[in-house]
């Protein structure tokens, strides 16, 4: 990878235009190693054990940053939060899923050891020294029945910062190993091979070349192109794996907005997977490693946009976090959802929104994308530009509920069923609209969207802004 | 009106008051620093938002109840905690005011304290109830959450009946013994009870109001 960095453009363009050289390169491409070096398999465990719990004790501190430590001591207990989470609206007879009552499992445990009085007095305010029994509530709680969404802290008036609290009790209970094994899977797979569901090198060239061809066919797009490895483009594309694995549609139409927009932009053949999903189990150093790698090949393609796909927590990690982790970042960053309006502004497309008529869209906010990414009105630009018949659910843009899908829940199978019934709030509120067409920009968003539509017994597609806006281009 | 207090009550008033005050000023202070030890949150992205401007509009959440779901939806209940805490800020103020400046406890200045007095009184109650009573406030309740409200509503009672009688040119009552002795404890005990929650209620709000205000999410007109 350093050696990479050295070398010119120049140097490059010449490697490009030798034929052996090219063919070398070709090979080197199929055989790196992406990812870390060698193979990891996090030692998770399925019970805490005694040992556990005195490492958890030792990792504490070291979690304890000034919004963790204000948003464990300040709590007032007042149960203004209650409302405001997807899981107590939606399963409201379990007032155990209650945000503070949650929150309240890894703050007993806290107060034993930094509370004045609960370490004199614990039971009066209600501390708890670490024991198996609070460490299982706090797996149970904190991995099962929070998805960091952060609709609380919206609703607190302390300001309690439940999604990086819980974030943090996440990490503790991870560095011992008890981690949702599925979760762990995805982060452990990302650091073996690059990206979270190891799609080797050469197959993802293939995929991508496979939907240029598919693009090409297209009426109007015979000239267009996903340009692969182009140094010096403007913007670089980050996927989803579930994109080349699962939803190639979905970067043909990015693909095609991006054409038809005019915009100079590559996609990465080495480190393309923005999904991070290090910010759901709190392993820090692993989400830097993450960030880092798009970090070096923005460097390596001397790119001047990062972009990031229609991924709600691959947004949040990338345009928010990546800065934090990497120590700063030297070129800009920025969204499809934010570049689609922006062009939609700008008058690059040619939009016809009677191929749309007919059906009746809603959109659904992501949280890391709106509560916790600033992008509210975007989408929604967007959408107008593309559609005549646009319905606002009920809570829309920061007031927006999690659909039950985010904070990792789709990567925890054990918690499935309270996720669904989770998500009952979003699927009433969607039913309420009318809409047969929901519209969202996040990954786990989509899969959760559609299984509760399915449960709930909704007829609604579920598509994201890109795949919108394409079928309304006029080209 | 004069009011002569004998030299017990005036050193009550007084001199354990500073002692006290001072002892939670220190309490406070070592709170504070034990917090500003721990590393801040970052944000190295470029901002979308105003991280200054969130935390102002952040700090003055409590005065737009329309700021928050929470209290969008139960204005009652907001105004009840509107009135709740300015009650607490008066009668705080009033254990100043009776031994440093009683010339400002006007007739006019004491009945409005006591209104606020009362009214926390009656919102006290209604709060001991609803911990009591609503089985998600109840799951979340620890001992001091009750000794914190009942303490309070108790305060409010006391400060009550000793303004009262302090009307009636009567200013040495057993209510006004109580009223500080119950002013000295908590002096005492609130820098370890859940009382204390607003020394943390400016970081919190700060902080908060930083991040999503970097991020364009609070305070839009800022961007």
């Amino acid at each position: 990878m350093n050696s990479e960095k050295n070398i010119s453009e120049e140097t490059m363009a010449e490697v490009a235009n030798s034929p052996l050289e090219k063919q070398a390169e070709e090979q080197s491409k199929v055989a790196e190693k992406l990812g870390m070096p060698g193979e990891r398999k996090w030692p998770t465990k399925t019970e805490f054990s005694p040992e556990m719990l005195a490492e958890m004790e030792k990792i504490l501190p070291s979690k304890l940053n000034r919004i963790v430590q204000t948003s464990l001591a300040g709590c007032v207990h007042c149960g203004l939060c209650s409302d405001a989470c997807h899981y107590t609206a939606s399963i409201p007879d379990d007032k155990t899923l209650l945000p503070a009552y949650k929150a309240d499992r890894f703050r007993k445990w806290y107060k034993s050891r930094y509370d004045w009085l609960g370490k004199v007095f614990p039971s009066f305010v209600g501390a708890k020294p670490l024991s198996k029994e609070l460490a299982d509530e706090m797996y149970d709680k904190l991995w099962g029945g929070c998805t960091m969404c952060r609709r609380c802290t919206f609703n607190c008036p302390m300001g309690v910062d439940y999604g990086m609290l819980v974030r943090a009790a996440r990490g503790i209970m991870c560095q011992v190993g008890r981690v949702p094994q599925n979760l762990q899977d995805t982060v452990d797979t990302h650091y073996n091979h690059g990206n979270n569901m190891a799609v080797p090198r050469d197959e993802f060239i293939e995929t991508i070349e496979w939907i240029e061809e598919e693009l090409q066919s297209e009426d109007g797009c015979e000239n267009f192109k996903i340009p692969v490895d182009k140094h010096g483009a403007k913007y670089i594309l980050t996927l989803n794996p579930r994109e080349p694995k699962y939803y190639p549609l979905t970067i043909q139409a990015s693909a095609k907005v991006l054409n038809a927009a005019g915009a100079d932009f590559t996609i990465s053949s080495r480190y393309w997977d923005l999904t991070n999903y290090a910010m759901f189990n709190g392993i820090d150093p692993d989400a830097k490693i993450f960030a880092q790698w798009l970090f070096d090949e923005m460097k390596r393609l001397d790119v001047e946009y990062l972009v990031a796909g229609e991924c709600g927590h691959g947004y949040r990690g990338i345009r928010w976090e990546m800065a934090n982790w990497v120590g700063g970042v030297p070129f800009k960053i920025t969204s499809m959802m934010e570049l689609m309006a922006q062009w939609v502004q700008e008058g690059r497309f040619k939009l016809d929104k009677s191929v749309h008529d007919g059906k009746c869209f809603t959109y659904h906010d992501s949280c890391n994308i709106a509560r916790s990414g600033g992008v509210l009105e975007e989408p929604r630009i967007v959408i107008r530009a593309a559609v005549n018949n646009f319905v606002e659910m009920e809570h829309n843009r920061e007031d927006s509920y999690c659909c039950g899908g985010g904070g990792g829940a789709l990567a925890m199978p054990e918690f499935a069923p309270r996720r669904i019934a989770a998500g009952k709030i979003k699927a009433d509120e969607i039913r309420a609209t009318g809409a047969n067409v929901v519209l969202q920009s996040c990954h786990n968003c989509t899969d959760q969207l559609k299984e509760i539509c399915h449960h709930y017994k909704i007829d609604a597609k579920v598509m994201n802004l890109a795949e919108l806006l394409s079928e309304a281009l006029v080209l | 009106m004069e009011h002569k207090v004998s030299y017990a009550l005036y050193v009550l008033q007084e001199p354990v008051q500073y002692i006290c005050l001072a002892f939670m000023a220190t309490m406070y202070a070592i709170k504070i620093y034990q917090l500003m030890k721990k590393p801040g949150p970052p944000e190295k992205a470029e901002l979308k938002g105003d991280r200054f401007a969130g935390s102002m509009h952040s700090l003055a959440n409590v005065l737009r109840p329309w700021g928050m779901e929470s209290t969008r939806n139960d204005l009652f209940f907001y105004a009840e905690f509107m009135i709740f805490h300015i009650g607490v800020a008066l009668t705080i103020g009033s254990t100043f005011l009776i031994p440093l400046a009683p010339q400002i406890m006007t007739p006019l200045v004491t009945q409005i304290i006591m209104v606020f007095m009362a009214l926390a009184f009656l919102i006290g109650l209604r709060r001991i109830y609803r911990r009591l009573t609503k089985p998600e406030i109840r799951i979340i309740s620890s001992p001091d959450d009750y000794f914190a409200v009942i303490l309070m509503t108790v305060f409010f009672a006391v400060g009550f009946f000793a303004m009262w009688l302090w009307l009636e040119g009567r200013p040495e009552t057993g209510y006004m013994w109580l009223f500080f002795l119950m002013t000295t404890f908590f002096l005492l005990y609130v820098p370890f009870s859940k009382i204390s929650h607003y020394v943390l209620y400016p970081f919190g709000r700060v902080m908060y109001g930083q991040i999503f205000g970097g991020r364009g999410v609070l305070n839009r007109n800022a961007k």
